[in-house]
């Protein structure tokens, strides 16, 4: 379906998709940590593929992205991405809490391992929870992880939303860990198949 | 103050020595630059995907998308602003694939390579000579190109700069 002609039901319906995976999401990050998350309303806009670069600001910061592909009912992309101090300051407490380990002495490799599983596990609750709603199957790839200036992230998802037209749907909210001196948060975000739009509105009956 | 000129996806700019011409973090995007040191012209396209077979005529309005409208649109506006065609030189990076997922069906991540493909074919087609091209692997890039000693100035995060 062409992505322009979107009702605000529509937009309202990915907006409630968003809330329920991202709670899930949040839900699972608080239990691995101890902690208390935050979550910010999720936001569901239509996006020029031309102006993502820079759509979540300064295309130069350093991030790091986890990122997995979702095959089923509802097929889609998902990125869990973070500004890389936060991205290592969520792996310092979670060697903490769940191995009693200080950040002293571990291996580059195993902090990406964490960071890739963490954003793993984030991003399996978000998707369990839509496909819940919507009564689907699914399938999720193995994660790939960059640590990457954010525009070259971003372009990932205009070429994905390039090859079917000029705009993408983006669905994302924030995650922030509470109880901290500092603040550690990250962004997730839906990247829906166009394709797959109609069975999700379909399902939702808002089509 | 040398004037630099952003190139934004999908942008095709052409400017005249001794302006400069950038591109912020390019993924699998293409910075290719075509220009004519006699004429002191050149110009950057900013190539998004391989080839517009199937794209709508709203996506043609941006030639600088494909590498098939991109590389002829950008022969034409650098011979517009005084390049002579035969003279035309090339370089060009970018094309990396950011994220790897082994075993998933991720054809749509590799679009990187194809890119870098399709654009060196397409030169070659037109007869432009490439003098030197930095493409693939896993890193994004940001690109400077200088009218002034004609070399394309590559950043990679962690890995400092290469002039090619």
């Amino acid at each position: 379906m062409d992505l322009r002609d979107f009702s605000n039901l529509q937009l309202d319906a990915m907006r409630e998709v968003g809330n329920i995976g991202a709670g899930n999401a949040a839900t699972a990050l608080s239990v691995m940590l101890s902690r208390t998350v935050d979550m910010a309303v999720p936001k569901a806009e239509l996006v020029s593929i031309y102006e993502l670069s820079e759509y979540y600001g300064d295309p130069l910061t350093e991030v790091a992205a986890v990122f997995v592909r979702s095959d089923g009912d509802f097929s889609c992309s998902l990125i869990f991405f973070q500004a890389e101090e936060d991205a290592q300051a969520l792996v310092d407490l979670m060697l903490m809490q769940q191995m009693g380990m200080g950040p002293e002495g571990v291996p580059d490799e195993m902090r990406d391992s964490v960071l890739t599983e963490v954003g793993n596990i984030i991003l399996s609750s978000f998707l369990n929870a839509v496909n819940v709603l919507i009564g689907g199957a699914h399938s999720i790839s193995v994660p790939g992880v960059a640590h990457d200036m954010m525009g070259s992230v971003l372009q990932v998802v205009a070429s994905i939303f390039g090859q079917s037209g000029e705009h993408a749907l983006i669905v994302d909210t924030t995650l922030a860990v509470g109880d901290l001196d500092r603040n550690v948060s990250g962004k997730i975000v839906l990247l829906p198949d166009p394709g797959s739009l109609e069975i999700l509105f379909g399902k939702l009956q808002v089509l | 103050m040398v004037k630099a000129h952003h190139v934004g996806m999908a942008d095709i700019i052409v400017v005249t020595s001794p302006e400069m011409l950038i591109t912020l973090g390019l993924g699998s995007c293409i910075g290719l630059v075509l220009y004519d040191q006699t004429a002191k012209v050149a110009g950057m396209a900013h190539i998004m995907l391989p080839d517009s077979r199937g794209a709508s005529a709203k996506a043609l309005e941006k030639p600088g998308k494909f590498a098939d409208t991109a590389v002829p649109t950008l022969i034409e506006m650098v011979c517009a602003k005084g390049a002579v065609r035969s003279r035309l030189k090339a370089k060009f990076a970018g094309g990396s694939q950011m994220f790897a997922l082994p075993g998933a069906e991720t054809d749509f991540l590799a679009v990187g390579a194809r890119n870098a493909k399709e654009t060196a074919d397409l030169l070659k087609k037109a007869g432009i000579q490439v003098v030197n091209s930095d493409v693939g692997g896993n890193k994004g890039r940001t690109v400077e190109f200088s009218t002034v000693d004609w070399m394309l100035a590559v950043k990679i995060l962690g890995k400092g700069k290469i002039e090619i």
